[in-house]
């Protein structure tokens, strides 16, 4: 008894002790490099907020890679062309006056700006996908990178290479609002991101387990021969994951064109960061997919902000690095 | 089948940067006069023993290679430049003729390195070794040219960078006898920067610079001609050209700096300044040469209001003195290039590549026929050394010797500030 006690403890220490202590070793580490750059409390908030406006669009964009890897087993490289469609369409439409200016022109352009990056989503599911659905998936995968790489052309050619300015939603024009509460700089567009973020998790969650279309998803993802036996269509589940996974990029894409400036070369950078914090929900987990995105954004910015801010992207492919060695060690045990 | 499909239009993005845009101008000319836009007084003789030559010998073609990023990070750069070389290649339809009466036609081969020091090299030597170019005008970015220049050196073929760094032109204050440059560098832009903090009072700045060569070379020479001017630089930190939060903006307030320093382009300098307005909005904002074309403004309208800079005179001409030798130069410049772009507005870039295509054609049409390549490349070279002296281009006037293959002085840039969306010459009597 006393000899199994120990030994228990022993293990939970060591366990507690590990986690603990990087956490505490890591904590340290900021603390002493922010120190030497002077920063107080107002620095690391700020730091935070930042971190959760990157993070809510790497979340928007990781809830694109779930939806489509949980239904159809890819992992789909061209999301991050969606984001980059999402904004330069809702640009243009913008600028050409479609739906007139000010607050209803922009309404309309990002409306439109979805509904016309769906259908490109859809095509390309009908042109890439659909036809190859019998390769493996790392075929398919690879598919996916051939069709990014396809889109931002095809975009090059449209657009050219300069970038293009969308107004800010609150204030529909080029300059965003600013909030200073306790001295922290907080932009309207931020607001506008975070609110985006929350409500498209919400509806997919309530989607996919509220409605039948959604079940029907699920089913396909958990047995796709199974859904098929009970007449749920795989290839038409297909479909409909990779158009909700475009709208959903396109979403990101518009809320956070106003904060950045779209470039057709935006796609690809966003996409990874994308996929970074979708692999921390093992690619099946809407609302650790979103969690991650916030994690992922939050390291980058803190840690580049006492450290150098060029190492900004080092870090977030230090975390997917981590992520995927511990997804590894998952998936071994699973095998079990 | 589809999957075919894709991999044609994959193949067909990859190598879209690649291809050969061949601006060909092959046609005989009936008239054999040149195209007379500013040319220098040599050969404006030149074209008059031409013009009363009989019928003139057909010579070989002469070619221009021409490389810049048209698309990529750069493109806001590389753009402008590009329709320069293709506005050039049209009004040089008619070729060269030579000293000696005979005409030769001339290609002007424009390539895009993608933004990419990989593929801008690639391009560069297939252009001196499988289209044996005369002479190249290559590298929008200084990481670009940076890759370039060896290739160059090695073939012994005279390239004009559109780069700025100084270090194109010269390894450990050496002169690299086969390149030379046209833009103003970073160190007569952080003249001008220190001259003008000093005029204010300012003792501390941050730096803060994109993450590319241009940038780290705006920094060096920050850090070499402040602290003469008793600044000192307090924190300085990089940034990417696509970042959408400023985690630096933390450093910048706690570091107590009287004024911030960009060393940047467009898209990234825009962003950047976007930022310092919304998170420091007392301290000045003092940009580098890097943003001297209308994207920087657009991009930005209300923050980059007020933001100084030394910038080309190409950007305010307009406002200058009628007897200042440049003016000439710089309406042509900008009446041709709006014209033939259809009312894009100019850049200094695009000025940039304009003086260096302009001294390529210089130096093409001092040949004499007979010479073979190797002899053609070396006869440029020199002619660009020892024939460029006070000569009036959109960057500034250019003496260009032996020891100095660009041939600028810092004033070649002018200071000027950002009002009412558009850059107002500044000049130091208004600090």
């Amino acid at each position: 008894m006393r000899d199994f006690l120990l030994r228990s403890l022993k293990h939970k220490s060591y366990k507690f002790l590990a986690v603990g202590g990087s956490t505490v070793a890591v904590v340290a580490l900021i603390l002493i490099l922010g120190a030497q750059k002077n920063f107080g409390p107002q620095q690391y908030g700020q730091l935070i907020v930042a971190g959760l406006g990157d993070g809510a669009i790497y979340a928007l964009i990781a809830l694109g890679f779930v939806m489509i890897y949980t239904v159809t087993g890819i992992i789909n490289f061209a999301q991050g062309a969606f984001v980059m469609l999402g904004s330069m369409i809702a640009v243009t439409l913008y600028a050409s006056k479609i739906g007139g200016t000010g607050a209803t022109g922009l309404i309309v352009a990002a409306l439109l700006a979805i509904v016309a990056t769906t259908a490109i989503g859809v095509i390309v599911e009908r042109l890439t996908i659909f036809p190859a659905r019998n390769a493996d998936s790392l075929t398919l995968i690879i598919i996916t990178v051939g069709v990014y790489i396809t889109l931002q052309g095809l975009a090059l050619i449209f657009w050219g290479s300069n970038a293009r300015i969308l107004p800010a939603f609150t204030t529909v024009a080029t300059s965003d609002l600013i909030f200073r509460p306790g001295g922290i700089v907080l932009k309207a567009q931020s607001l506008w991101i975070w609110g985006t973020t929350a409500v498209v998790l919400a509806l997919l969650m309530v989607f996919l387990r509220r409605t039948l279309l959604g079940k029907a998803l699920r089913a396909c993802s958990v047995n796709r021969y199974a859904a098929r036996l009970m007449g749920i269509s795989p290839s038409r589940m297909s479909i409909f994951a990779f158009g909700l996974a475009a709208a959903m990029g396109a979403v990101a894409g518009i809320v956070l064109a106003p904060a950045s400036r779209p470039i057709y070369d935006m796609g690809l950078k966003l996409g990874l960061k994308g996929f970074v914090a979708a692999a921390m929900g093992g690619l099946v987990s809407s609302p650790v997919a979103v969690l991650g995105g916030l994690l992922l954004g939050l390291t980058e910015n803190i840690a580049a902000g006492v450290t150098k801010s060029g190492l900004k992207d080092i870090f977030a492919f230090i975390v997917l690095i981590a992520v995927l060695l511990r997804q590894r060690r998952q998936m071994g045990r699973g095998l079990e | 089948m589809a999957v075919v499909v894709v991999m044609m239009f994959v193949a067909a993005a990859c190598s879209a940067g690649t291809t050969a845009t061949t601006a060909t101008t092959a046609a005989p000319a009936t008239t054999a006069a040149p195209a007379t836009t500013a040319a220098p007084a040599t050969t404006a003789t030149t074209a008059v023993t031409a013009t009363t030559a009989a019928p003139p010998a057909e010579g070989v073609a002469y070619k221009i290679g021409f490389v810049a990023s048209a698309t990529g990070p750069g493109s806001s750069l590389g753009m402008p430049e590009t329709n320069t070389a293709h506005m050039l290649a049209q009004q040089w339809a008619d070729g060269i003729t030579g000293p000696d009466g005979v005409h030769h036609a001339l290609d002007v081969i424009i390539l895009d390195s993608e933004s990419n020091p990989d593929v801008g090299a690639a391009a560069v030597s297939r252009l001196i070794t499988e289209k044996d170019v005369d002479v190249l005008v290559a590298g929008t970015l200084s990481g670009n040219a940076l890759a370039m220049a060896p290739l160059a050196e090695e073939a012994e073929v005279p390239m004009i960078s559109m780069g700025s760094a100084r270090s194109i032109i010269e390894t450990d204050g050496v002169t690299r006898p086969w390149i030379f440059k046209t833009p103003q560098e970073n160190g007569h832009s952080a003249r001008w920067q220190a001259t003008y903090l000093k005029s204010q009072g300012i003792t501390s700045v941050c730096y803060l610079y994109e993450n590319s060569g241009f940038g780290q070379d705006t920094l060096n020479n920050a850090k070499k001609f402040f602290p003469e001017a008793g600044i000192k630089i307090v924190f300085s930190d990089t940034f990417e050209r696509s970042d959408t939060e400023f985690p630096q903006m933390q450093g910048v307030q706690s570091s107590g700096c009287q004024a911030v320093v960009v060393g940047a382009i467009p898209p990234g300098a825009s962003m950047v300044t976007v930022a310092l307005r919304d998170f420091v909005p007392d301290l000045p904002v003092i940009q580098g040469h890097g943003v001297c074309n209308a994207t920087f403004i657009s991009l930005a309208p209300k923050a980059t209001e007020g933001v100084v800079l030394p910038c080309g005179r190409l950007m305010v001409a307009d406002g200058l003195p009628d007897n200042d030798p440049q003016k000439p130069v710089l309406m042509k410049y900008i009446a041709d290039y709006t014209a033939f772009t259809g009312g894009d507005p100019v850049s200094t870039f695009g000025g940039h590549a304009w003086d260096a295509l302009q001294w390529a054609y210089m130096g093409l049409s001092s040949l004499n026929e007979g010479p073979d390549l190797k002899d053609r490349r070396a006869g440029i070279r020199e002619y660009i050394e020892t024939n460029i002296k006070d000569w009036p281009g959109t960057g500034g006037v250019f003496n260009v010797t032996a020891d100095d293959h660009l041939g600028l002085k810092y004033t070649g840039l002018t200071f000027v500030r950002v009002e009412g969306g558009k850059f107002v010459n500044f000049p130091p009597k208004d600090w």
